[in-house]
């Protein structure tokens, strides 16, 4: 084996052992700064009806995000989340107006989530819940 | 390759790297007689390096608030994913810190090159171990452990012993009369900030120092073991026919910190416990004294000597005595010769210094 392909193997060797050594670095590092998911991802979150007025609102945190029950005057209940589909804002309940202002950059959405004016390009998602016995159960 | 030479001439017409590769790595010649002692700065660097890394990764959990540093350093070792592995690097590498700091004090020491001309190089190392027993000290308490809250407690209180002004030291030094939450915020400012910056321009001063005057010619393996100093004019060491720095001394370098690493890892995956005695897993309680409080092992030896003097301040200026004896060494030992075995005196009392160090730690370890 001449000296070049001696030289060669023995470079291409540390260059192996190096890339190894630095995954082996890393991969802990990086788990260690990777988000968490949250312990209670499948969590319900449940809270009493008489929380939520007709036309009121009640925002709550629900798997690490924020979202929003809505009771509207004539009794109907929709969960929404309240995270702005424009650039993440929370958006407001208006009571007085019965649909929801983000107050970044003026979106509007009504009471069901979809988009009335401004630069939101979706409606609000839904979330699921059930309401029985007095109490409101998200998830 | 090619793309590899294209980025060196870009390089080389821009900063001139041909000259300094050639001034500062395979032109940088070191004696030939050169060891391996000589590498324990570059051990310290990495040592201090990982330190940094480390402490950056726990600075993003930690919290450092009294009723919350406990519980966010138990949420590091027990939820974060490796986050245990993170603080136990960082627990054990300020240990390996002193240990080695102390092996490149003492291999300096033996092979006389604190002499003249490098008297500064000795003092800047002198204060960068200050400064390492400050981070040490100030790091010890951020967890919020009892351990962590009444060695704080003990270290803190030996200041009050300075005539007039002590009580009033230990209150500025604590924020408060007691070690309190006012004590984290000063001390995690002094461990985040302060002495990292002071540190960190006392090693660029270090640096200067030893690549101004040169490196020193070890004692050993050569005819003359003598000082040739002869302090007339400003000269530079060279070492003519020595062995280029890169890669040759680097490859030594390299060695050296890759056995400090398997040394560091085995202590970490396999003796933990070494270094996190129970007290250090219950939260303060500054009412509850823990019986058998005792400092970390590179103080022991200062505790045993506080413990052995009635008078505090006799211990505490016994103690001051003897690092400023050892911070004005390059002054007080001008005699030319480096070797060891042929300096009798400085080697009786290097020996007897280091057997009474470790006998006090010893000693304050089991009393």
């Amino acid at each position: 084996m001449g000296n070049g392909n001696r030289r060669k193997f023995l470079i291409a060797s540390i260059g192996g052992i190096a890339t190894a050594a630095a995954a082996v670095l890393l991969y802990p590092v990086y788990n260690y700064l990777a988000p968490r998911r949250e312990a209670d991802n499948g969590a319900k979150v449940s809270f009493p009806e008489s929380e939520v007025p007709p036309g009121g609102a009640k925002f709550f945190q629900f798997r690490g995000e924020t979202g929003v029950i809505v009771r509207k005057r004539e009794g109907e209940l929709i969960a929404l989340s309240a995270v702005c589909t424009h650039l993440g804002c929370i958006v407001q309940w208006q009571s007085d107006k019965q649909d929801f202002l983000c107050p970044c950059h003026a979106g509007r959405y009504t009471a069901e989530g979809k988009v009335i004016s401004g630069p939101p390009p979706r409606a609000l998602s839904r979330l699921p819940f059930a309401a029985s016995n007095g109490t409101i159960t998200v998830g | 390759m090619k793309l590899l030479s294209n980025v060196v001439d870009w390089l080389e017409v821009r900063l001139g790297i041909n000259e300094l590769v050639e001034n500062y790595l395979t032109g940088y010649l070191l004696p030939r007689n050169i060891n391996f002692w000589y590498s324990m700065g570059s051990i310290l660097i990495t040592i201090f390096a990982v330190q940094v890394i480390t402490g950056a990764l726990l600075l993003v959990y930690y919290l450092p608030e009294a009723d919350k540093a406990f519980a966010s350093v138990t949420d590091i070792m027990n939820r974060v994913p490796f986050g245990w592995l993170i603080r136990t690097c960082h627990a054990v590498g300020s240990s390996m810190m002193v240990l080695f700091l102390l092996f490149h004090l003492l291999s300096v020491l033996f092979m006389g090159s604190y002499k003249s001309p490098r008297e500064l190089n000795w003092l800047t190392g002198f204060i960068l171990f200050t400064l390492v027993q400050g981070f040490c000290l100030t790091g010890y308490l951020l967890p919020w452990s009892q351990l962590s809250f009444w060695a704080t407690t003990v270290a803190t209180n030996s200041v009050g012993a300075i005539p007039y002004v002590g009580q009033f030291l230990v209150e500025f030094l604590r924020g408060g009369k007691l070690v309190s939450p006012a004590t984290l915020g000063r001390f995690y400012t002094l461990h985040i900030a302060v002495l990292p910056i002071l540190l960190v321009s006392i090693v660029g001063a270090h640096f200067f120092f030893l690549e101004r005057i040169g490196v020193s010619t070890p004692p050993f393996g050569t005819g003359e073991s003598k000082n040739r100093w002869q302090g007339d004019s400003f000269r530079y060491e060279g070492h003519p026919g020595g062995i280029p720095f890169f890669p040759n001394y680097l490859l030594q370098d390299m060695t050296s910190i890759a056995i400090y690493f398997a040394f560091f890892f085995a202590m970490i995956f396999f003796f933990p416990a070494i270094f996190f005695p129970k007290d250090a897993f219950i939260q303060a309680n500054p009412f509850l004294t823990p019986a058998h409080i005792k400092p970390e092992w590179y103080f022991l030896a200062n505790y045993q000597t506080l413990k052995l003097f009635p008078n505090e301040f006799i211990g505490l200026s016994i103690q001051g005595a003897a690092m400023t004896f050892l911070a004005l060494l390059p002054f007080i030992d001008r005699g030319k010769e480096k070797h060891p075995l042929k300096r009798p005196l400085f080697l009786a009392c290097a020996v007897g210094g280091i057997i009474l160090y470790i006998g006090l730690s010893i000693w304050g370890h089991y009393s």
